[in-house]
């Protein structure tokens, strides 16, 4: 179906890309550098994902001191966060920048020195920069600065390339019916929407199992006989998902209870996943702290939330109807519950090997619009936190709220790259310095000193691409 | 170095660290199944959709089930009926379902009129009054016509025998979709399918175009509701762009003074204007602008007073009249609401909104990669019939008698939900979904509770680019995972409360397998899994025939007939003679046969061929 082999271009198009050299612009654009050998920490990264381009400016407005302050009221009325009075938004310490009052998990998080900010981050390629949610959303997880390239996600690239151990039971999971474009092409992942729902248990109640003390063959065991063929893309997947289901049965999603599921998953630290909004996404942050907990190897996580597309009714924390302030609770709530429980597991604080890096497609338009929403922007904030994330600043240059400072006119400009961020991390906290094959296209990285880690020599990419990219 | 001393205390007490440490570090889970194991590097090879090799089931059934909702045995016996060879019939079965009119569905008519709906006749003023008569004092009621509307659809898919009709509105419900539950839209729902869906499925897509802007659940879903003069809500226009008319296939991003750009194409136009062939930001913009003053009444502050609440209304008032520019062409000042239609004909005739539509049509008949060549052709009968009255019937003529349809197979799966329609059809489930708020657990809400969870319950995708059409994102492990594990469960629900044996089951096995067999002699294994192969895959397959046959059989021979008329169950029919836990010898294959049956048959759900298509 692809007109090359995507093992094949993954792995040998460094060569070509070499022989091309400068007059091959688009097969340098896409060919990936020599790798280099990593060798994986135990670390876990978890990439939330918010989709429908979360307002930026609303989760981390500028505070009394900023002086950014005056140009966002000018912009902001019914959308602002006040600084004083009902819903006036939290004060931070280290920096002129405030947060969304509902979002007080996060302001605990930060104020402990265990989250971040990044301002004015978002994707500087592609170019021309493209507001489609969907174009966005598929670009920043492809991670080739634009397009789907080959059918491949950048977290794939990352354990491909990220020198795990020979037998890791479960190197990433993508909660969610549908496969986020990260892990597109991946066979390290497994693709789930709730732990609990997550096990074949519907057949006729006795014939279910095998019963192999009464020679009795069950349903489920015969599923792999019917899929054992790896002919084609639907037999490899259906072996796939039976392999999944097998992988995580023994396991038990459910919540504990004392009474009537005492083998049930049991948070730690008092932390509470229940949330008043969005319950799903409660849930499977829940699950992945259980998987973590269980050692089952998780290197990679992406989880979403959604419904963050606010062009009408977005509502402010002085209003009873507050749209954004309800999603910023859920957020911040399951973040913060999170954090709890791993962090006080029962074999020590797992938050010192875990990272949460929180990204959206864009921000949204610094002048609201009429019907109390906002439109389409450009740069936005990367919240960032962990146990080794050095929490407590906000990253990043800002390029101003002033209109000759925006994007176009209109936008809160992009001054660091996502895949600064992500890069960093990569090499800081997950040990893979592969990050020009991660992201093809990407160069000049530096770190920002956003996570506790050793650095170490990125993969080439420079070197290679310096020619090609100036001279086309 | 002394060497450790071995006491038994000293090698107990090492085990009890070894155990202490690895239960504190051992995954509860099989090495063996590690997704990271060696042979396993991380990334997943390239595979066909399809190999040559593949076997596949006869030619009327590939067609079948590739334009159908799922195919049954009565549309192959009613397909036989049409003519002497293959392509004869495939010719007048489609002729025949493009004129969906001509076909007597009366049996799906009475189910429709069973189900007692209340809602989905109803005027939008109608809607708009119940909606704001309830308010926010009963959910079940405010949301009501969305619920009828989800399962008035489920129905017409499982019974209408406008099958290709029903494929078509499935297909133009998800380009153009919408979020059925929203709190405001969803009151609102049916007139979106029942006035601006149905009546164009075959029809005109410029009519179409219009008609879902103009819908109450559109205007919601887009917020082109509260778009007025001087502050434009571009949330519509650019997905009326994006995901209605060009496509991403045709976005260039943000381009200052795209008309001054010599890298952006032009073509001349219908009317021999010069327009652009790729949109840009500005466009976006300007569209929105040239949209202001289409709401719907009373729908906010400025349309309170206005008459038919609810309703469509263009208001002059709220409408830019200023100059605005499209695609490189010029709308005068003044043009009123003619600037909308005007910007609807620009896009439905675009040659960019032809390629793009004729591509998503030929993914979803054909597979997720077609040759351009094919898209290419289909575009042009597209761009060249925009005005023709049956202009999407011609296209879909086009695309189902093409050599890639007729001979391909295997290069699509099905989605969730068509898996799920397709094994009530192919096992003529007697299932009419209601919405239902009491406290019984019934199967429609089973049906759909579990649609959802596997990721595609009707009406349900949150974002207005529609549930995705390819292998790569059903084939995930969760919804694949979750569909498999709703196959099996169809034939164990039972009709009115899913659980309770006191109801019929909504597929009546038994009933149809002793009807299909009525000599006792007959019912061998081999002749059972046989029949039901052929019901729902129109052929019999290995390994899957074997697989589910040595799982039917149990220990007693293929050709054994079985007993299918009693069953060892507790609910007051006949046991069987015998001991369940007597091993061995031949006694396994004695019990619970029918609830055996229903499991073998729910293997067969749960094979590819029958997730292929």
């Amino acid at each position: 179906m692809n007109a090359f082999n995507r093992r094949d271009f993954l792995k040998g198009c460094c060569v070509t890309a070499l022989a091309a050299g400068t007059g091959s612009r688009a097969r340098a654009y896409f060919a990936p550098p020599p790798l280099l050998p990593a060798t994986a920490t135990d670390d876990t990264l978890v990439v939330v994902f918010l989709r429908g381009a979360m307002d930026g400016l609303s989760l981390l407005p500028p505070g009394s001191a900023s002086p950014y302050r005056a140009d966002y009221e000018a912009s902001r009325t019914n959308t602002r966060v006040p600084l004083s009075g009902t819903g006036a938004a939290l004060a931070l310490a280290n920096t002129t920048w405030a947060l969304h009052p509902r979002a007080t998990g996060l302001r605990a998080l930060y104020q402990a020195g265990h989250a971040a900010f990044v301002v004015a981050a978002g994707q500087v390629q592609p170019n021309p920069v493209v507001r489609s949610h969907f174009e966005a959303q598929s670009n920043l997880e492809f991670g080739i600065g634009g397009g789907g390239g080959n059918g491949i996600g950048w977290l794939t690239r990352h354990l491909v390339s990220g020198g795990l151990p020979a037998n890791v039971p479960l190197p990433a999971a993508s909660m969610g019916s549908i496969t986020a474009n990260s892990l597109l092409g991946s066979s390290d992942a497994i693709t789930m929407n709730s732990g609990s729902d997550f096990r074949l248990d519907t057949f006729h109640w006795s014939w279910q199992n095998d019963d192999a003390a009464h020679g009795l063959v069950g349903g489920v065991s015969r599923m792999n006989a019917l899929w054992g063929s790896n002919a084609t893309l639907l037999e490899r997947a259906g072996m796939e998902t039976l392999d999944s289901l097998a992988l995580l049965r023994p396991i038990d999603f459910n919540p504990y209870d004392a009474a009537n599921n005492p083998d049930g998953y049991q948070p730690t630290g008092g932390a509470n996943y229940t949330l008043a909004n969005n319950g799903g996404f409660g849930t499977q942050l829940r699950n992945v702290a259980q998987m973590i907990k269980l050692n089952l190897g998780l290197r990679a996580v992406t989880i979403d939330l959604g419904n963050w597309d606010t062009h009408v009714g977005q509502g402010n924390p002085t209003q009873s109807y507050d749209w954004f302030g309800n999603q910023v609770e859920s957020l911040s709530q399951g973040l913060s519950a999170f954090y709890t429980d791993l962090s006080t597991a029962a074999s020590g604080n797992l938050m010192q090997r875990v990272s949460v890096i929180v990204v959206s497609e864009f921000g949204r338009r610094v002048l609201e619009n009429s019907d109390g929403g906002t439109d389409h922007g450009y740069g936005n904030v990367i919240t960032v936190l962990g146990g080794a994330v050095n929490g407590g600043h906000v990253y990043g240059t800002y390029p101003g709220l002033a209109s000759g400072d925006l994007y176009e006119g209109n936008d809160v400009a992009v001054t660091t790259d996502y895949r600064q961020v992500i890069s960093e991390a990569l090499i800081r906290r997950m040990g893979n310095p592969n990050i020009y094959y991660a992201f093809p296209g990407y160069s000049g990285y530096a770190p920002l000193g956003i996570f506790q880690g050793a650095d170490l020599p990125p993969s080439g990419f420079d070197q290679i691409f310096k020619n090609g990219f100036e001279a086309a | 170095m002394a060497s450790a001393p071995a006491s038994a205390a000293f090698n107990a007490a090492r085990r009890r660290l070894f155990d202490a440490v690895f239960a504190a570090v051992a995954p509860p889970t099989d090495p063996l199944l590690s997704r990271r194991r060696p042979g396993r590097d991380g990334l997943l090879d390239d595979l066909p959709a399809s190999p040559e090799s593949l076997t596949s089931p006869p030619p009327a059934v590939r067609w079948l089930v590739r334009a159908t909702c799922g195919y049954s045995t009565l549309d192959l016996i009613a397909f036989d009926a049409l003519g002497s060879t293959d392509d004869a019939r495939w010719q007048a079965w489609v002729a025949r379902q493009l004129a969906p009119a001509t076909i007597d569905d009366s049996a799906c008519s009475s189910r429709l009129a069973s189900a007692g709906f209340t809602t989905l006749d109803k005027t939008p003023e109608q809607l708009w009054a119940a909606r704001e008569a309830i308010g926010n004092s009963n959910y079940y009621q405010r949301m009501l016509p969305i619920a009828e509307t989800e399962c008035a659809t489920l129905i017409r898919q499982l019974h209408s025998q406008r099958q290709l009709f029903e494929v078509m509105a499935s297909f133009w419900h998800d380009h153009f979709s919408v979020f059925g539950w929203d709190y405001d839209g969803g009151p609102l729902f049916p007139p979106f399918d029942r006035d601006a869906i149905r009546p164009n499925v075959f029809g005109n897509f410029r009519t179409m175009l219009q008609a879902t802007c103009e819908s109450a659940a559109m205007m919601y879903m887009l917020d082109l509701y509260t778009s007025y003069s001087g502050h434009p809500n571009e949330n519509y226009a650019r997905e009326l762009m994006e995901l209605h008319t060009l496509g991403a296939e045709n976005y260039a991003g943000i381009v200052d003074d795209p008309d001054d750009d010599p890298s952006l194409p032009t073509y001349i136009d219908w009317q021999g204007k010069i327009q652009r062939l790729q949109y840009v930001d500005d466009d976006v913009y300007e569209a929105a602008r040239v949209l202001t003053g289409w709401t719907i009444s009373h729908s906010t502050y400025e349309t309170r007073n206005d008459p038919n609440p609810g309703a469509f209304e263009y208001v002059q008032a709220l409408h830019d009249a200023g100059v605005k520019r499209v695609l490189h062409r010029n709308f005068s000042a003044g043009g009123g609401q003619n600037d909308g239609t005007l910007l609807f004909d620009m896009l439905a005739q675009h040659p960019g909104t032809a390629h793009f539509i004729a591509g998503k049509l030929c993914r979803r008949f054909i597979g997720d990669v077609v040759p351009d060549s094919l898209v290419q052709a289909a575009a042009d009968l597209f761009h060249q019939q925009w005005q023709a009255p049956d202009q999407i019937a011609q296209v879909v003529a086009f695309i189902l008698h093409s050599n890639e349809f007729k001979t391909g197979w295997g290069t699509k799966m099905k989605s969730p939900a068509r898996s799920v329609v397709s094994a009530l059809r192919a096992t003529l489930a007697n299932f009419t979904p209601v919405p239902d708020n009491s406290s019984t657990y019934t199967p429609t809400e089973e049906l759909i509770g579990r649609l959802q969870a596997a990721g595609q319950r009707l009406f349900y995708w949150p974002a207005p680019n529609g549930y995705p059409d390819t292998i790569t994102a059903w084939s995930s492990t969760g919804a694949l995972g979750l569909t498999l594990k709703l196959l099996p469960r169809l034939l164990e629900m039972h009709q009115t409360e899913s659980y309770n044996n006191a109801y019929p089951f909504i597929v009546d096995v038994q009933g149809q397998t002793l009807g299909a067999f009525p000599n006792a002699a007959d019912r061998t294994a081999s002749n059972v899994i046989g029949y039901w192969c052929d019901r729902l895959l129109g052929y019999r397959p290995q390994p899957t025939f074997g697989v589910a046959l040595d799982f039917f059989r149990q220990e007693a021979a293929a050709s054994d007939p079985l007993d299918l008329v009693t069953d060892s169950t507790d609910n007051g029919q006949p046991q069987h003679v015998g001991v369940w836990h007597l091993n061995p010898p031949n006694t396994l294959s004695k019990h619970y046969t029918i609830a055996r049956l229903r499991v073998a048959i729910g293997l067969l759900l749960c094979s590819p061929e029958f997730l292929r298509r």
